[in-house]
């Protein structure tokens, strides 16, 4: 395990479905509820339009956590996408870990509409997860300083 | 072992066929032990062809490596088939190639070859160095043996046999129109004991194996053109926008590329060990295939290339799949 900092705070990017997850992240900011501001959100309007090399992007460009947030199985405003999405996710996180990611890094939850109390917990969940294997150093871009 | 003599009479007899464009087979190297790929079009060709051990190559990629030129104004395209011979490992490949609908099944001629393990080049070069001059190897029992220069050697077959041979589950092809030889009984199994070796590091000795096999990728992309499976148009790795990962050479792009060709080959690499065996820097590439095989098999019960009737594994899903890891 990496050094543990207790100033470290983790960057996370968030990959959250436009009709479930989205929706319960804002169920959460309309409910005042507070979570941890570490959270870097990009809608998409699936989980199941989520790339895994849109996880392998996020890590190579500075994130230190990876989540992806869709519809409860059986809810997918498309039917189905989410059923595909998490075939690929559990593929994907598994390599990710023989390769020597921490899987604490790649999560991924079911956060419907209504649940904006589940958004925090999950969104605890994860940011104890990475700030516990510290900062991601492995395959990042090389930043230059100009 | 198949008898080369009655290879030829069938070889002969599929090329003089009206409805056969071409013939892809395996000849005689131009020194050493080697064999190369033959590609045949008439009869007379015919007595180049050859199979022995030293017969590595997979050629169901020849199938989708062919280009495709585009067809003159008033002139028909060449709709004729086109034969290859394959291996047990090698018609898994064309099997997983037809149930992505590569191709139609009646657009080949599949000589199946029952294939009772080939040589790791590597392991023979590293035993008999600098043989310039064309050798032979045959087995005989359990012994490959080595014929160059008037000498003649004998070397168990564990030794040289090559590694995926050692956990083959499929020597007899899968598919066929002809076989060449009698079935061959499955001699090996699977136990994934160098996956799980590597599963059980620390994640830090892990990132320690890997960085140091990644450092040394030179993004020939050998490892992407020799693949069978390999034969998307418009590859993820030439795109510019948006361009997954650059072309400079440096561990994170390294990373990414063979993440994402890992990637790509999740459910559909059919272990013919192709991409380890033209490694110019000799990376492990077949580790990372074979922790999807492994995992795809676990988690879905799906085994690529056995069945051209199934859908492929990331085009279809279960409602009861897995999911203890999601929050």
């Amino acid at each position: 395990m990496a050094e543990k900092n207790n100033d470290f705070e983790p960057n996370i990017v968030a990959f959250l479905c436009n009709w479930c997850s989205y929706a319960g992240a804002d169920l959460a900011g309309t409910s005042r509820i507070q979570y941890p501001p570490n959270v870097r959100v990009i809608r998409v309007m699936c989980s199941g339009r989520v790339n895994p090399l849109f996880v392998m992007n996020a890590l190579q460009q500075g994130a230190d956590g990876v989540l992806i947030s869709g519809c409860h199985p059986g809810d997918c405003h498309y039917m189905q996408g989410n059923y595909y999405a998490r075939r690929r996710f559990a593929l994907m996180r598994n390599f990710l870990e023989y390769l020597g990611v921490e899987p604490e890094r790649v999560r991924m939850s079911w956060v419907s509409a209504s649940e904006g109390a589940k958004w925090k917990e999950v969104i605890e969940e994860v940011v104890s997860g990475v700030k516990s294997v510290g900062p991601m150093n492995k395959f990042q871009r090389r930043q230059l300083n100009w | 072992m198949v008898d080369v003599e009655r290879l030829r009479e069938i070889a002969r007899e599929v090329i003089s066929r009206d409805d056969v464009r071409q013939l892809i087979g395996y000849r005689q190297g131009t020194y050493g032990f080697r064999a190369r790929p033959a590609f045949i079009t008439s009869p007379e060709e015919v007595d180049q062809l050859i199979f022995s051990p030293a017969c590595v190559n997979n050629l169901a990629t020849y199938l989708t490596l062919e280009e495709k030129l585009p067809v003159p104004r008033g002139q028909e395209p060449d709709l004729r088939k086109v034969a290859v011979m394959v291996k047990g490992c090698d018609s898994r490949a064309l099997v997983q190639q037809m149930e992505e609908k590569a191709y139609e099944r009646e657009r080949i001629v599949v000589l199946g070859i029952p294939c009772t393990g080939v040589v790791d080049m590597d392991k023979v070069e590293k035993r008999f160095p600098d043989v310039l001059s064309r050798g032979e190897i045959t087995l005989e029992g359990d012994k490959f043996v080595l014929s160059f220069d008037g000498q003649r050697e004998e070397v168990p077959k564990e030794e040289l046999l090559a590694d995926k041979c050692k956990r083959c589950r499929y020597p007899t092809p899968l598919v066929y129109d002809q076989l060449l030889d009698e079935a061959v009984e499955r001699f090996a199994d699977d136990d994934y004991s160098d996956v799980l070796e590597l599963e059980k590091r620390s994640a830090e000795e892990k990132w320690a194996y890997w960085e140091e096999k990644f450092s040394r990728c030179i993004r020939c992309y050998s490892c992407r053109n020799v693949c069978p499976m390999c034969y998307c148009e418009d590859c993820v790795l030439d795109r510019l926008n948006p361009q997954w990962m650059r072309r400079s050479v440096d561990i994170s792009e390294n990373t990414a590329y063979h993440i994402a060709r890992a990637y790509h080959l999740a459910g559909r690499c059919i272990q013919c060990g192709e991409c380890q065996r033209v490694c110019p820097v000799e990376i492990p590439l077949m580790e990372l295939n074979r922790k999807f095989y492994k995992d795809v098999e676990e988690l879905y019960d799906y085994e690529p290339g056995t069945d051209a009737e199934a859908p492929p594994l990331l085009a279809t899903f279960k409602v009861d799949d897995r999911e203890d890891f999601i929050l």
